[in-house]
């Protein structure tokens, strides 16, 4: 009988998820070759100019949100294919029967998989940004630290959202591509609600509408904290201010947390294969 | 010592009805073989034992253990599924390597699995594999960790003859030399009877009858009449004519007959009367034991325990 010991089950899993997740790195390329021009757009003198903040806190967010558009973008693409498609295709294919058949809990084959397919995504995200930011403007960014951990709070609590619901989708749906389709048409809705949303408060001058938006969305909150919404007689609909962001990112985060463990427990506790 | 018991198991999809009050055990160091048409529901019981399935009603444990929430006990299980799934731009020799460190088991073990089911692709990507090559790897990546207990879902599909002749050598081998239990469901029941010395018939989810194979024979009285003639499709067709005749198998060389329970001795009237009419030549008649495939036809035609 061979020696056998305990093995690292969590370690080779997550190993594989890896190896296969990233396996074509071509968004993870793009994503560095974006990172890349900046640093050579700030070489030729190019730089970024901010105008018509109100202070320099705004002005701050102005930058962190100008830097994070395009990567904050390609970011959900990756969750999309890493999460959705990666994993309703592990369904697709068969291969969660074999990671079924490891000495390791669901709960940790699920942890793993999360861990190759979103955690490896935002931290190659968050980097790139942390870094780039510093390059560009450290005295701006050392000075409004607080300024910078919101904007990144905020603007990250509805991609973690989406991919727990379509983590969900994807356990039920049972196919790759099918839930990535339904997870491209979910966001679209959800982008093309919240724009009538956002007109409804214009055109009515109520806020109430942007704040139940705001709750799935909370950089909504941090944006129109620092850049208030007007009415187009420049009367101000909604200005948040800095208690109520924090209250619209608690509960942003609450909805991620919660989505997450529905997922969990139901990949934990109802999955049937 | 059981190593499987199903109690009462019950699962239901949507309106089919996949397992109704199944009732299984499996004893310590035995090869029991999990025979039934298709759809009898062998492939869920085995998912529900595997801990993939939660059953609607009942209970099942493997060591002692709900495998569904106990995922140690995977350690002593090796799994055979009917189609293989692994990560395919993995290579056969790092990912049996691979699993070698999830199981706490020497990497050497890896090129010893791979020689002993004789796949010797190592640097091929599991995507190249042909579908006789991807079971092999299927069943050495089962046998990795030493377990105790091997679940196998038609594991000689995708085999040829001769792979399918070495893995039955490698079922009995381990067996014999290393006390390995067996859980196997096949539709090639010639294959199976070489093997198993218990089986289970299963059939619209329930265990029709289950036991050793000897008890079984004797509890259905499965045996069967052999006629040597030289006339044998014509010899069938009068035997067909015969009320007792349950069932036959013809051959260039003669006739295997079934009879109803107590008629077998029928036969040795019949037979020369049958043999004067037709013109043909019996060379002999003897009373013998029924195949698997027999006694499996018995048991779902009869429809249960006697």
């Amino acid at each position: 009988m061979t020696e056998k010991q305990k093995g690292h089950p969590f370690l080779e899993v997550l190993a594989t998820s890896i190896h296969e997740d990233f396996r074509f790195p071509i968004l993870e390329i793009f994503a560095f070759l974006y990172a890349i021009s900046t640093f050579a757009l700030l070489g030729i003198g190019g730089g970024f100019t901010v105008t018509f903040a109100r202070n320099e806190e705004a002005a701050t967010y102005q930058l962190v949100n100008i830097q994070m558009g395009t990567p904050l973008f390609i970011f959900l693409i990756l969750i999309f294919k890493n999460v959705v498609y990666g994993f309703g295709s592990e369904f697709e294919k068969g291969t969660i029967q074999t990671l079924l058949s490891y000495p390791l809990k669901r709960r940790m084959i699920l942890t793993a998989k999360l861990l190759s397919a979103l955690g490896v995504s935002l931290v190659m995200f968050l980097g790139i940004q942390f870094f780039a930011l510093y390059i560009m403007a450290p005295q701006t960014i050392s000075a409004n630290l607080s300024t910078v951990i919101i904007s990144y709070l905020s603007s990250l609590s509805y991609p973690l959202f989406l991919t727990a619901i379509l983590l969900l989708v994807a356990m039920r749906v049972r196919k790759g591509g099918l839930a990535l389709v339904l997870g491209i048409v979910l966001y679209f809705a959800l982008s093309v609600f919240t724009g009538i949303l956002t007109a409804l408060s214009i055109t009515t001058r109520n806020s109430f509408p942007l704040k139940v938006i705001a709750v799935l969305n909370p950089s909504l909150a941090t944006q129109f904290h620092y850049s208030p919404l007007s009415s187009l007689l420049g009367e101000t609909i909604w200005n948040p201010d800095f208690n109520e962001v924090l209250m619209y990112i608690f509960g942003g985060y609450c909805l991620v947390f919660a989505a997450f463990l529905i997922a969990y427990y139901y990949f934990s506790r109802r999955l049937n294969l | 010592m059981e190593l499987i018991v199903a109690e009462d198991l019950a699962k239901r999809y949507g309106k089919v009805v996949a397992v109704d009050g199944l009732n299984l055990k499996v004893e310590k160091g035995t090869i029991l073989g999990l025979i039934g048409p298709n759809g009898a529901g062998k492939t869920t019981t085995i998912k529900i034992i595997l801990g993939l399935l939660r059953p609607d009603r009942g209970k099942v444990s493997v060591f002692g253990e709900d495998p569904w929430d106990n995922p140690e006990i995977r350690r002593d299980i090796g799994i055979i599924y009917e189609k293989a799934y692994f990560p395919s731009h993995h290579k056969v020799l790092d990912y049996m390597q691979r699993t070698c460190r999830i199981f706490g088991v020497p990497e050497s073990r890896a090129r010893e699995v791979l020689e002993l089911v004789g796949l010797n692709a190592y640097d091929r990507e599991i995507k190249g594999l042909s579908a006789g090559m991807l079971q092999k790897f299927a069943i050495a990546h089962a046998l990795i960790h030493e377990p105790k207990l091997i679940i196998a879902d038609e594991p000689a599909s995708n085999l040829d003859p001769e792979s399918r002749s070495n893995l039955l050598d490698l079922i009995l081998k381990l067996h014999k030399e290393k006390d390995v239990t067996f859980l196997i469901s096949s539709h090639i029941l010639p294959e199976l009877s070489r093997v198993c010395d218990s089986v289970a018939i299963i059939n619209n989810g329930k265990v029709l009858a289950s036991g050793l194979l000897t008890e079984l024979f004797d509890k259905y009285s499965a045996k069967t009449v052999r006629v040597t003639t030289n006339k044998p499709e014509v010899f069938a067709d009068e035997l067909r004519k015969l009320p007792y005749v349950e069932r036959m198998t013809i051959d260039s060389r003669g006739v295997s007959i079934i009879t109803a329970e107590g008629t077998e001795s029928n036969i040795y009237e019949d037979a020369p009367r049958i043999a004067k009419k037709i013109g043909a030549v019996i060379m002999g008649i003897e009373l013998g034991t029924a195949s698997l495939e027999q006694l499996y036809y018995k048991v779902v035609r009869e429809g249960g325990e006697k």
